[in-house]
């Protein structure tokens, strides 16, 4: 079987940022507990005429762009989000309009928390595998909803990315994948509700370091992996801490996981997490690299993949498209009142 | 329930979405907004994406906006003219008005455009953004 | 002119259509009606019906012009060239607008209909907006400060002040203008004429020798969509229509005595003014400034006043007035014309107009 993998990857960050000193200026935390805490000097916001679909068609273009690609060879879309304006409606449709698809295209939006966008890459590598579409592609794309007051809000943030799935001009091969999955409801959000509620701590060992340890542990074992096969290595990073903790949990050196690390500068884009860090690192490996991936989506799951980076990822590197170094200068700051009225977080007569 | 036309956008999609312009076969010419027949006679025109970057000939500040602008105001209105030569009208977003210039170059981008209150339709278009943070 | 809350707008065309006929003591034979806002604003077609209804004329034929804010000059036009064509021998026209029965932002949303719907309407744009970048441009090419634009609205209000119909009577300073708000930078308040609720009309007729003649009526369109023109510093439509008809009558600018312009924003009187021939392209700020400029006695848009699709029929009356010595100062000439447009430079219709 001829070898698969990410053939083209797309990052987008909107431009501005509300500081962490900035929000707890307003409901009278300490900031320099906070930043200790969590590890986050700022969060990305979205635009008032953003949201996850302008997020994900922003990233999706790029994706293409990066690749050369045809749109029309791209036969299967997923969108993974938790943040639809519509709870009926698929973002992946408009997709296919906006890119310029055909109409004979496999097309399915996904939630798994923050893990439906790598579900989207599991689903899109099964149809190319089989050879049932040229090209697959998933976004993992959000604008991320925390209670006001509530520590969530420090790190819920915004942003997509998109990888290309295929056999033909592969930049990343896939070697592994492996998931580990089970009812633990650490953090979820009700039909209607707003915001979402957590478990606080509960978050932590239960659901995140059990699910992605529990994958990323799998695998190795599974293909008979090591630490030191690996030249990075990216977790879910819904704060600073975690995906470090679980870098020595798994006895991964800092230095493999630290270039994958964005959320200390954009916070936490939940779908678009762990595969900005991905992004990122492609950005700058070399052929050879390996990539151990680790995506976490609350409920709770993890997916793990591994990825050997091929010659192809120097063009993919040159393709004058915007990298996620770039994106996270490109930034302008926004003070609590702007950040209210972007997010549309204010109540108008409807 | 009333709404906003939802027939009336969805067949500007292609527009709306990836700039869909005509060109025609004959003599070249390319019209935004697509046109049926040509300046010069012939009615063969093809379906033509414009390039999405481009430079900003000129713009305003419009503080005096309709309906569906009055939480967004003001509104940057612009004159882009795209790589190629075809000049489009749009907002100008995600940069601080006073920054601007005739010269800059701007790229497009996609977002929302109006919003059909609570429960309409959410209806997207193309705007404009200079390329580096202004 | 103004804000007329308690009238309704058939009401309020009924009550000025009367006054006209009783005037003209004719038998008018056909009814034009130049309305923008009629159906958007009050819900009402066939609005010429309902104003017969009012005035309990008998079956009449009623015709309802739009275009635009030009709608004023189009009825005229409709009108004259029945008569022309001997259709008729005495008819009325009547502008109406009730644009103050709505807000503020849904007047915008009206007026933005004039723009293209798909592409620049649904994107926000507004004929301010458009008039506003015009503006921009043409006060770069010529090298003039904002200062030189504002002298319009001190022309405007200085003769304003002479027409007992205006919406605003009293002069203003230039500073006035100067310090008033952005509305859509460069353009600020003083810019931009005022939307007023109003209603005139006038009675136009084969075969008499009394009132003023309509010497040639000519419109022109600039189908040109905005992103697309060549030159912004031009009203397009306008050089066609005034060519057309200065060439049909046989009479120069310089023999203009008096003009009504379309300055529903202050850069479109400008620019009239050299469409016209009145001023050389690039000069019009000048000619405006030094304060003897043959047009817009009635205060224009600025100060009489935008009554959107009747001020094509206000124009009309104000002219022939102003040839006539009536309610204003007789004017130094036989010759007078009227420039009514729609929407930004799409369509302009000329009246001219002699004793």
């Amino acid at each position: 079987m001829s070898k698969l993998g990410v053939v083209s990857w797309g990052a987008y960050i909107p431009r501005y940022r509300i500081r962490t000193e900035e929000v707890s200026r307003i409901w009278g935390d300490d900031p320099l507990r906070i930043v200790d805490m969590y590890l986050v000097d700022e969060k990305s916001v979205e635009g008032i005429d953003e949201d996850a679909v302008t997020i994900a068609v922003e990233a999706a273009r790029r994706a293409i762009r990066r690749g050369g690609i045809d749109p029309r060879r791209i036969g299967a879309v997923y969108v993974g989000t938790e943040s639809k304006p519509y709870a009926v409606k698929p973002i992946s449709s408009i997709l296919i309009d906006a890119l310029g698809l055909t109409n004979n295209v496999f097309a399915v939006d996904m939630e798994f928390a923050c893990k439906a966008g790598s579900d989207g890459l599991v689903a899109a590598i099964g149809l190319v595998e089989a050879g049932r579409v040229e090209y697959g592609m998933t976004v993992g794309t959000d604008t991320s909803q925390g209670e006001p007051g509530e520590h969530l809000e420090y790190s819920a943030s915004s942003g997509g990315v998109a990888l290309i799935v295929g056999k033909d001009g592969v930049a990343a091969e896939l070697e592994a994948m492996y998931a580990f999955v089970s009812d633990t409801p650490d953090f979820w959000r009700r039909e209607g509700s707003p915001y979402p509620m957590h478990g606080e701590g509960f978050t932590g060992e239960p659901a995140y370091f059990r699910h992605v340890i529990g994958a990323a542990k799998g695998l190795m074992e599974k293909y008979g992996y090591k630490p030191s096969d690996f030249t990075y290595v990216v977790f879910h990073q819904p704060n600073g801490r975690f995906p470090v903790r679980a870098a020595s949990m798994l006895n991964i050196p800092l230095d493999k996981v630290k270039p994958g690390i964005v959320v200390t500068h954009i916070g936490n884009t939940y779908n678009a997490s762990a595969l900005m860090g991905f992004a990122k690192v492609l950005d700058i490996a070399k052929p050879g690299d390996k990539i151990l991936l680790v995506p976490f989506g609350s409920g709770a799951g993890s997916n793990a993949f591994v990825f050997t980076v091929t010659d192809v990822v120097k063009d993919r590197q040159k393709a004058g498209v915007p990298t996620v170094e770039e994106m996270l200068q490109d930034k302008i700051l926004v003070d609590y009142a702007q950040y209210l009225k972007m997010r549309k977080m204010i109540k108008l007569f409807e | 329930m009333k709404h906003e036309s939802v027939p009336i956008y969805w067949r500007n999609i292609p527009q709306y979405y990836r700039l869909v312009a005509k060109r025609c076969k004959k003599c070249g010419t390319i019209y935004f907004p697509p046109v049926a027949k040509c300046k010069c006679g012939s009615v063969e025109l093809e379906d033509y994406e414009l390039p999405r970057e481009g430079r900003l000939l000129e713009y305003t500040v419009l503080y005096q906006v309709g309906t569906d602008f009055l939480k967004q105001k003001p509104l940057v209105l612009g004159l882009v003219e795209l790589d190629g030569g075809v000049k489009v009208s749009g907002q100008i977003v995600d940069a601080r008005p006073e920054r601007l210039k005739p010269g800059v170059k701007v790229e497009v981008v996609f977002r929302r455009v109006v919003v059909d209150g609570k429960h309409g339709l959410v209806m997207y278009g193309y705007k404009f953004r200079p390329v580096e943070r202004l | 002119m103004g804000r007329h809350y308690s009238k309704n707008i058939d009401d309020m065309a009924a009550a000025v259509l009367d006054k006209a006929i009783a005037d003209a003591k004719a038998d008018i034979e056909a009814l034009y009606v130049a309305s923008s806002t009629t159906e958007l604003a009050n819900k009402q077609q066939l609005l010429g019906v309902y104003i017969l209804e009012a005035l309990g004329l008998d079956g009449i034929p009623v015709y309802r012009v739009e275009n635009g804010d030009g709608s004023g000059g189009s009825a005229v036009a409709a009108a004259y060239h029945a008569l022309r064509a001997e259709e008729y021998n005495c008819v009325a026209v009547v502008g109406v607008d009730k644009p103050n029965d709505v807000l503020s932002n849904q007047q915008q949303d009206i007026y933005a209909t004039t723009l293209d719907t798909y592409f620049e309407r649904y994107f926000g744009f507004t004929p301010l907006s458009q008039a506003a970048l015009m503006a921009k441009m043409y006060l770069k090419k010529y090298e003039y400060r904002y200062e030189d634009l504002a002298q319009w609205a001190v022309l405007m209000h200085n003769r304003g002040a002479a027409n007992p119909y205006a919406y605003f009577r009293k002069p203003i300073k230039l500073e006035d203008a100067v310090n008033s708000e952005y509305v859509s930078e460069p353009l600020r308040l003083y810019d931009v004429g005022p939307l007023a609720d109003g209603a005139a009309a006038a009675v136009l007729c084969n075969n008499r020798r009394d009132g003023v003649r309509i010497l040639h009526v000519a419109t022109a369109t600039n189908p040109t969509p905005f992103n697309l023109r060549q030159d912004y510093d031009r009203l397009v439509s306008l050089e066609k229509a005034a060519e057309q008809a200065y060439t049909k009558a046989k009479i120069a600018p310089r023999d203009v005595a008096t003009a009504e312009v379309h300055d529903s924003f202050s850069i479109f009187g400008i620019l009239a003014l050299e469409a016209l021939g009145l001023a050389r392209r690039g000069t019009a700020p000048l000619v405006v400034k030094e304060g003897n400029a043959p047009v817009n006695y009635s205060g224009g848009f600025k100060a009489r006043g935008n009554i959107l699709g009747a001020t094509g029929v206000y124009q009309l009356v104000e002219v022939a007035w102003q040839l006539q010595g009536r309610e204003f100062k007789r004017v130094d000439g036989s010759y007078g014309l009227v420039h009514s447009m729609g929407g930004v430079d799409k369509i302009s219709t000329i009246v001219l107009m002699g004793l």
